[in-house]
């Protein structure tokens, strides 16, 4: 594993800038956990200082220092990110490991419940979502909504590769040979659908930080745990652009495209891994 | 021979297997095995015989038990003898069924080439099909599997190997050996050295002779390569779409083939300085769905008669040990 990693370093550009890129923004949000200023205290800096020391990036019209809400706000957006992509993951491998594998009956019902979902317009269900929850609506809950949203797509990936899977001899021998239903999915055949499942996980982070960054812009979220798109709305708010404070607006924005611009990469680059045929070039077989 | 000994280890009375598809309102059924009899004697290799789409695989799946819809069992029985304990398989629950797989009933199958899992290690795949039949604590079983590999000519380091770092014959090998690992009273092998060159068969083909020798197990292979049942097989049937029409002892069906197919079969093999070109047979195999009446070999038959559109030829004994179904050969005429 170290091995791979080292050649992909070493032999694959799109991987080494996808690392670098990522490797600095979570530098950003683990330096939140030094910050002096607690996240949701506001004036205890002078507002609308422009980036200099010991403000690096400026201080905004709430009297924040840029630079830590900044590593508050990406260090909530990348967990955010990464619960909505873990939960839907787990929900679309159970989901699609079981229906292409069960087939039939099973496969059936659990496939229109999964078309239901892929056709469903999120963003309304989304907005719907907010007004019904309002006060109780917070980042966990959040999460959960578009985890619940977002593993259809996935989940009838997998279906096609688990419905090759299951014709192959050795299901056939696993069945022979009495391994379970639970032994033969998670032993035999979840190797073969997580490469695919690490790269639609990077997609996966990539969109619902997306999603998130367009919903907290529009206030249709918690307003009080600083995200990238709370920082947005609140520059927003107090007419940052206009009022000449474009550090508040441009370096949330910069920093959350390079995490999509990091991420993208590094699905590109496993692409690249995943696909047997550039692998095995790689591999000299 | 008696036509249903004693001392037989698989016993198949009456088999009919069908396929049954029922798709959008429209049923169609398919005989792939139909009226099947047949018995194997402890320590003999059953060879079976016959040309593609004839049954031979949905046969062997029936008398292993691994059948999925839509291939379902209609009538007859599948029983076995293992130690004095006789089991009819298709009586069994699926627990009791699990216990016989395996440690009993091996099963070597169609394509065997791909058993294991490209993704796994060799040794997992010991791990997940075998472990749990042997009932050893698990240092015992890898000494177990790695005597028993070296049985089969294999190093032990081909445990931690992939499949795919092992070459086509190796792999074979290992196949073979993770079905004889518990040391089964009966294997049930299905076409397993098809996908090799000739040489590597040959040396793979006595080496299964030779596990089959030493555990004192019985057999049935199937192939359509009737120069592997030559040298591997002690008895020989042959199926017709769906049924078997021919069964003796090797050597004799290879010298006296009593029904006009296996006549045919026999004749199209190639010998050593012979210079004639080989006569195809006319006309195609049937179709399954729709099988004709009477002998379902009859529309390319050249000794058909007037019975044999009408009327099922049923199995009988023209010697001890060779029986034939069909009206020619009981009547006498040289097939």
């Amino acid at each position: 594993m170290l091995k791979i990693l080292r050649d992909l370093l070493r032999y694959n550009r799109e991987f080494a800038a996808g690392v670098a890129l990522l490797s600095f923004v979570v530098l950003v949000a683990a330096a939140s956990f030094f910050s002096p200023y607690p996240a949701a205290d506001s004036f205890v800096v002078p507002p609308d200082l422009p980036p200099s020391w010991p403000h690096v990036l400026g201080t905004n019209s709430r009297g924040q220092d840029v630079f830590w809400q900044l590593s508050f706000a990406i260090r909530n957006t990348l967990l955010f990110g990464f619960s909505v992509a873990i939960l839907s993951r787990i929900i679309s491998l159970v989901v699609g490991l079981v229906a292409g594998y069960a087939g039939g009956m099973v496969d059936r019902v659990l496939m229109s419940i999964n078309d239901s979902f892929i056709v469903i317009p999120l963003f309304p269900i989304l907005v719907l979502f907010y007004f019904v929850m309002r006060e109780r609506m917070s980042w966990a809950w959040l999460a959960l909504a578009m985890a619940a949203l977002g593993w259809a797509y996935d989940a009838r990936l997998i279906r096609s590769v688990a419905l090759s899977l299951r014709t192959r001899e050795f299901t056939q021998t696993s069945i022979f040979s009495g391994m379970s239903m639970r032994q033969i999915l998670v032993e035999e055949h979840l190797p073969y659908v997580l490469p695919i499942v690490f790269s639609t996980t990077m997609n996966n982070i990539n969109w619902s930080i997306g999603l998130e960054v367009t919903l907290s812009v529009l206030g249709f979220t918690n307003v009080d745990t600083p995200t990238i798109g709370m920082m947005i709305y609140w520059a927003n708010q107090h007419t940052a652009l206009v009022a000449g404070i474009w550090w508040w607006i441009a370096f949330p924005v910069a920093l959350v495209v390079m995490t999509f611009i990091g991420l993208f990469l590094l699905a590109v680059s496993m692409n690249e891994y995943i696909d047997p045929r550039s692998r095995l070039a790689r591999m000299g077989a | 021979m008696a036509p249903t000994g004693t001392q037989a280890v698989l016993t198949v009375e009456g088999l009919r297997a069908y396929y049954q598809v029922n798709t959008y309102g429209i049923e169609r059924e398919v005989r792939a095995v139909d009226d099947v009899s047949l018995h194997v004697n402890a320590n003999e290799i059953y060879g079976l015989a016959g040309e593609s789409s004839c049954g031979k695989t949905t046969l062997v799946k029936t008398i292993a038990a691994a059948i999925r819809p839509p291939l379902r069992v209609i009538a007859g029985s599948v029983s076995y003898r293992f130690g004095d304990r006789r089991v009819g398989l298709y009586d069994l629950d699926g627990k009791e069924l699990a216990e016989i797989r395996w440690k009993h009933l091996s099963y070597i199958m169609q394509g065997s080439m791909s058993v294991l899992n490209p993704l796994r290690r060799v040794r997992s795949s010991f791990v997940d099909f075998a472990f749990r039949h042997i009932g050893k604590p698990m240092p015992e079983f890898l000494s177990i599997v790695e005597t028993h590999l070296k049985r089969l000519h294999l190093e032990p380091s081909v445990l931690d190997a992939y499949p795919h770092e092992l070459s086509g014959g190796m792999r074979q090998r290992v196949t073979i050996a993770l079905a004889t690992v518990c040391r089964p009273d009966f294997i049930a092998a299905d076409e397993p050295t098809t996908a090799l060159d000739v040489v590597v068969q040959k040396s793979v083909l006595a080496m299964i002779r030779e596990t089959q020798r030493a555990m004192g197990a019985s057999m049935m292979f199937v192939t359509h390569d009737m120069a592997v049942h030559a040298n591997l097989s002690d008895r020989l049937g042959i199926m017709y779409a769906g049924r078997l029409v021919e069964e003796g002892l090797t050597g004799e069906v290879f010298r006296r083939p009593a029904h006009p197919y296996t006549a045919h079969l026999i004749a199209s093999l190639p010998r050593i300085g012979d210079t004639h070109s080989r006569e195809g047979l006319a006309g195609a195999p049937p179709n399954l769905a729709d099988p004709p009446t009477g002998c379902r070999f009859h529309s390319r038959c050249p000794l058909a008669m007037d019975a044999c559109k009408r009327d099922v030829p049923e199995m009988a004994w023209i010697s001890d040990t060779h029986r034939v179904a069909c009206f020619a050969a009981k009547t006498g005429a040289p097939a």
